[in-house]
């Protein structure tokens, strides 16, 4: 670690609305890494924030601790004001927290129907909440899937496969999105496509939060940007000051002082 | 030459019947048990045993049978389920061995090496089945039954989260999925109806004994789904019809010397499974199906 000026403590952001998730002195340790250090972090309904950083730099972890996929050291996460230690990931996902993967990890083998039906059906045991078909269709010319509906996920394009990995939180009933790298490998026509997608979301109140590198989807989606390196969160705030802060720069161009 | 007939298709409807169960797991999800054998053996002890100390009616024995062998099976998985893909196969070997071991040294449940002997026709509404034509009606009967309950399931939301679990334990967990339950549940119904197959067999057979449940019988399941087709409606028929016939076939072979039979057989099936697995992964049913891109 080399020694910096704006490290010790948590930054929040001064004009954030009503929390929808709040984390306080989050923590991880794999063995001997600090995979993730005391972040404390609000994310407030209905906002789009990204979480930048380089690669390592905690941001999946941090994913995973909020999902329940990974149990923190220390520190606590609340939805809603309620907290969600102890949880398993399927009992998150069923508190309104939905997420994307960085590899996607769609059902590979099944239709992308199929993907996005089996999300809505809810119940695990034999009889289980039934899918409407409206809301399915309408989800899938959202994501501009329909005509491909009866196609394996597997075969479907790159493309294609991110947007269906898109379809499958659209479809739950999540108020929350964690999405990983959603825009990565996105030719520009499903770019502007996407970003219109996540635009629309949010303007109906869903609250987002993003892993992201592209700089040009943190600038043209953010509302809020959260900078992490080394499992600390180094600045939080309005995407311009934060992309512009010569420091911030430095490290995530790999120009270490 | 009909009572040999009917005596190959009663025994192909019961291996059907328990390849169909053991694909309900492995094909859609992704758990792979080298113990089917054993839930085959509950039910067909469970089945006599119910048959010769209290009633004979076919419909108590077989559900009887369903009962110890889903809940024996819930108990068994619950531990078991933690581990995934190949330590799950290794888990499950293990309990191959033990529920051997206990098949074979319970002497009061199991009547030990020796097996249960004289066990009594099963009577549906007070007639007693006796005649091979019967069996064979309900061996058919169960085969159907139990295809056409595992087809509902996975055509349904069950079936879904199952293969939704298969194809990304971690994302059906994103999505809400109770993996544990969903999985517990699956291995619950497969050895469930395995236990049809068992108590079917024990009323025809009219005698068990641990011969039948060994790893060699596991092993030879799993092999009629693997070439019939994982993950398919009617692979692991077709898989049974082939390793059933296969032997019986061989004997036809004018120029096979009968004493080498059992050589050749052994050599005829490693070699479908090498071949099949060079040139159709898929099984027979399902070749196509498991290209394309992962």
């Amino acid at each position: 670690m080399t020694p910096r000026g704006d490290t010790s403590g948590a930054v929040r952001a001064a004009d954030a609305g009503p929390v929808l998730l709040r984390m306080q002195g989050l923590s991880k340790r794999f063995g001997g890494l600090q995979a993730i250090s005391d972040v404390t972090l609000d994310l407030p309904a209905g906002m789009i924030t990204t979480l930048v950083g380089p690669n390592g730099a905690g941001k999946t972890t941090l994913f995973n601790m909020i999902t329940g996929h990974l149990v923190p050291t220390a520190g606590t996460v609340h939805l809603h004001g309620k907290p969600l230690a102890r949880l398993a990931p399927w009992q998150i996902a069923r508190r309104g927290v939905g997420r994307s993967f960085q590899d996607l990890r769609l059902f590979t083998h099944m239709s992308v129907l199929e993907n996005v039906t089996t999300v809505i059906e809810r119940g695990s045991w034999l009889w289980q909440r039934r899918a409407d078909p409206e809301r399915i269709q309408a989800v899938l010319n959202d994501a501009g899937l329909w005509d491909k509906r009866h196609e394996r996920a597997a075969d479907l394009a790159y493309a294609e496969r991110k947007f269906l990995s898109l379809a499958r939180i659209m479809a739950g009933d999540a108020s929350l999105w964690l999405l990983d790298e959603p825009a990565s490998g996105l030719d520009p026509r499903s770019f502007d496509r996407f970003v219109a997608l996540l635009r629309n979301y949010a303007a109906r109140g869903i609250t987002i939060c993003i892993i992201e590198h592209n700089l040009d989807l943190v600038t043209q989606l953010s509302d809020r940007v959260a900078f992490l390196d080394q499992g600390k969160l180094l600045a939080c705030g309005d995407p311009a000051g934060i992309l512009k802060d010569p420091q911030l720069a430095a490290i995530y161009f790999g120009e270490r002082a | 030459m009909l009572a040999y007939l009917q005596n190959i298709a009663v025994l192909f409807c019961v291996n059907a019947m328990l390849a169909v169960t053991l694909n309900f797991i492995m094909g859609y999800a992704g758990i792979f048990s080298l113990a089917h054998a054993i839930f085959f053996g509950v039910g067909a002890y469970t089945a006599a045993n119910i048959a010769m100390h209290f009633s004979d009616s076919l419909l108590l024995c077989v559900a009887g049978a369903v009962l110890v062998s889903g809940a024996l099976s819930m108990v068994l998985a619950l531990p078991a389920l933690r581990v995934r893909g190949e330590y799950f196969v290794a888990a499950s070997l293990g309990l191959q061995v033990i529920g051997v071991t206990v098949f074979s040294e319970w002497k009061s449940a199991t009547g030990g090496l020796g097996g249960l002997v004289g066990i009594p026709p099963p009577t549906v509404f007070g007639h007693a089945l006796a005649t091979p034509g019967e069996f064979l009606g309900l061996a058919a009967g169960g085969l159907a039954a139990v295809l056409l309950i595992t087809t509902a399931l996975l055509r349904g939301s069950f079936g879904r989260s199952l293969m939704a679990i298969r194809d990304s334990e971690s994302a059906a967990q994103a999505a809400g999925k109770w993996v544990a339950a969903v999985k517990t549940l699956s291995v619950a119904v497969s050895a469930g109806l395995a236990a049809v197959a068992g108590a079917i067999y024990a009323f025809y057979m009219s005698f068990v004994n641990v011969e039948g449940f060994m790893l060699e019988t596991s092993i030879l399941l799993m092999a009629m789904v693997i070439i019939g087709g994982t993950g398919t409606v009617f692979g692991p028929i077709i898989g049974a019809a082939l390793l059933m016939l296969l032997p019986p076939a061989l004997t036809y072979l004018p120029f096979l010397p009968p004493s080498e039979l059992g050589t050749v057989q052994q050599i005829v099936y490693g070699s479908i499974m090498v071949l099949l697995m060079m040139f159709r992964p898929g099984g027979l049913v399902g070749g196509r199906r498991k290209r394309g891109k992962a």
